[in-house]
């Protein structure tokens, strides 16, 4: 698959909307409003037999009468028309296109897409799909999604892109994203996988400069030695969190019908998973709660974590956490000690986890993460700012910005709680500073992020070679 | 590889025959118990004058040996004779024909351990380690690559067991293990004609390791 064929999907000049409607229950009404909606610079061609306009724009009865250049073609018409479709924008120079339509390998019609398979090669034209949702991408502005605007929040632009196979998992999925902290690059639904498979999608993801960390959610691939080849280059580049539905016995039945994803055993994705990098997760909040520690936080140069709190029990789970992840309280050094012990009032014992107590104000979390951050026994560090209390409130948070900004090491924030809370959460993540429930999630996000640095640690002289590690 | 990890599918695969089976573990280096087919209650007792022996009948028909029943072990040169006769007759009585015996000098009792591999129909060869005997099957403790597996993944396969410490409680029988479990790879990669392969158990003892028990299937 040429690359740069595929990038047209992203930033397509010219979009040819084969089933655009003016009957807003029609999936094609959905797409053109959308392209409409988020502002598409380009050229946007309605196809439809019957229609002399649609929303506004001159409708053609076939896409064989748009004179003009078409670089992507959306299919979204009934099952039996498709291939004909597809086959008519190969005729027309066409550059790419993407079938919405299902009713394919996922129902037992190889038949039809193997069709589809077949007019791909025969006119050079990559196809995404079919039974898919299509691609977004933050930056260009394409939008090819049949979800209404108003039923689904958009994530702001950021540097995660999110690549499904199935559909559902996807707009669930983008819709919680754009709740979460961290911003989307791309996201990427390619359900059958008739054409572009998940092997092309990360070929073309690993020079893709807005793509920073990838959070995949897949059922299963499709050439299993090509994938190994793949993702043993790409996470020496950047990070995948992987969800894999269909690890039992029953789900890997329901996956199968579902978008006709090949089987290997579940302990071979396992093992694939983890001897390549791959970060496995196994529900969709794992995928999201790794994807923000991975999208904010570099390296981790070690497993001894700090923890700095203003409530003493939750200082005691955390380093509960810690434990039980297989990741260490770090023991500050004697010269840290020292510094504490002269900024810090009597009542704090200058010791991990260190509680400042329940009136620790701004200058005390300042005096804390200064010492801290700056400490060669501390790896990474987990503060836990509890806005409950007496002496936390918008100045922490900021304090807490300032420090994240400028120290190198992984930090987290955990903060439970209600509005208040959120408020200040939103205010930090917002300034790329992940924020946690509590200590237990955080704790996972960072032994994640502590093994896959150690991975890169162990095998940047066996798979990095020869690798340019971008932005 | 133990059902833990793969279906079986004994109605598709075939055994590979021991002697063609020692030869190829021998061209990869992996070490294993002297042996020999022994076709007489005299050839039987002459093999345990050099120190202890076990007894296997191998057939197609009996891949759970242990189960099965059709093994002797911890014998001597006064004993040896006896059981061949003994194991003889048992095949003869549960049908196992075609066979014959295997006489196997015994290893030192060691740590056991097992290391399996086959193919997955997405990714080719999986390889597996875990701590032998019972205990795979009751605790799942294994851990498993896609081959061919370089040194880190050999390391890193033996250190995420649960196990590990029983298995390899000091540097120089990691150090062993790794180079094992390179070669085993090495061999189940480089010849696609091998579905699965079973080394179970194989037994960590003073004098180093010893695998006591192969099958390959085709």
């Amino acid at each position: 698959m040429d690359k740069k064929k595929l990038d047209l999907f992203f930033n397509p000049g010219s979009v040819a909307i084969i089933g655009a409607s003016e009957n807003p229950d029609k999936v094609g009404h959905v797409i053109m409003q959308n392209y409409i909606d988020v502002g598409f610079s380009g050229m946007i061609y309605p196809i439809n037999k019957n229609a002399k306009t649609v929303l506004g724009r001159k409708a053609y009865k076939n896409i064989k009468d748009v004179r003009s250049k078409v670089d992507l073609a959306v299919i979204a018409i009934p099952v039996e028309g498709v291939s004909r479709a597809l086959d008519e924008c190969g005729s027309s120079g066409v550059r790419c296109a993407i079938v919405v339509t299902s009713g394919f390998s996922e129902v037992g019609r190889d038949d039809l897409q193997d069709e589809l398979t077949r007019i791909s090669n025969k006119y050079s034209m990559p196809v995404l799909g079919p039974n898919c949702l299509g691609v977004m991408d933050m930056r260009s502005r394409v939008d090819t999604m049949f979800l209404p605007t108003f039923k689904l929040d958009k994530p702001k632009i950021g540097g995660v892109t999110f690549v499904s196979q199935s559909g559902a998992v996807g707009s669930t999925v983008l819709d919680m994203i754009s709740h979460e902290g961290f911003g989307l690059a791309k996201f990427i639904s390619y359900g059958n996988a008739a054409v572009i498979d998940e092997v092309d999608i990360l070929e073309y993801l690993m020079h893709d400069d807005n793509t920073k960390v990838v959070l995949f959610y897949m059922e299963g691939v499709k050439r299993g030695r090509e994938f190994i080849d793949t993702v043993k280059r790409f996470t020496q580049i950047k990070p995948i969190i992987i969800a894999k539905g269909g690890t039992t016995p029953d789900g890997s039945k329901a996956a199968h019908s579902h978008t006709a994803s090949l089987a290997g055993s579940a302990t071979a994705y396992e093992a694939v998973f983890r001897q390549f990098g791959l970060i496995h997760v196994n529900d969709i909040d794992d995928l999201l709660s790794y994807g923000k520690i991975f999208d904010t936080e570099g390296v981790a140069n070690g497993k001894r974590v700090a923890i700095i709190t203003n409530g003493g029990g939750t200082g005691v789970l955390a380093t509960d956490a810690l434990y039980l992840n297989g990741l260490e309280l770090a023991e500050m050094s004697s010269d840290s000690k020292a510094k504490l012990e002269k900024v810090m009032p009597k009542i704090v014992n200058v010791r991990m986890p260190l509680d400042m107590a329940g009136d620790a104000d701004d200058k005390r979390f300042a005096a804390a993460m200064d010492v801290v951050t700056n400490d060669k026994n501390v790896d990474m560090v987990m503060v836990i700012a509890l806005f409950q209390t007496p002496g936390a409130d918008s100045r922490v948070a900021a304090t807490l910005i300032h420090y994240k900004s400028n120290s190198p090491k992984p930090i987290v924030v955990v903060s439970p709680g209600g509005n208040y809370a959120q408020v200040h959460n939103q205010m930090m993540e917002g300034s790329g500073l992940p924020v946690y429930e509590s200590p237990s999630s955080a704790a996972r996000a960072l032994k994640a992020l502590f093994d896959y640095s150690e991975y890169i640690r162990n095998t940047r002289d066996i798979y990095g070679k020869g690798i340019k590690k971008g932005k | 590889m133990n059902a833990a990890t793969s279906k079986n599918r004994p109605d598709q695969l075939k055994l590979l025959e021991y002697d063609k089976a020692e030869s190829i573990i021998n061209k990869y280096g992996i070490q294993k118990p002297e042996a020999a087919y022994v076709y007489s209650k005299e050839e039987a007792t002459a093999f345990a004058q050099k120190g202890k022996i076990a007894l296997k009948v191998i057939s197609e028909k009996a891949l759970h040996k242990s189960k099965s029943g059709v093994i002797a072990i911890n014998l001597d040169a006064t004993s040896a004779g006896k059981s061949y006769t003994a194991l003889y007759s048992k095949a003869k009585r549960n049908n196992l024909s075609p066979f014959k015996i295997l006489a196997q000098r015994m290893s030192e009792p060691g740590t056991e351990i097992i290391i399996g591999a086959n193919t997955d129909e997405q990714f080719g060869k999986l390889i597996l380690i875990g701590l032998g005997g019972v205990y795979v099957e009751t605790f799942k403790d294994v851990s498993v690559r896609t081959c061919p597996i370089n040194e880190y993944d050999a390391t890193s396969m033996l250190r995420e067991l649960r196990a590990y410490r029983i298995i390899a409680p000091e540097q120089r029988t990691e150090r062993m293990l790794v180079s094992l479990l390179m070669r085993v790879s090495k061999m189940v990669a480089s010849n696609e004609w091998i579905k699965e392969l079973d080394l179970n158990p194989v037994i960590i003892n003073k004098e180093g390791y010893s695998a006591v028990d192969i099958r390959i299937m085709l």
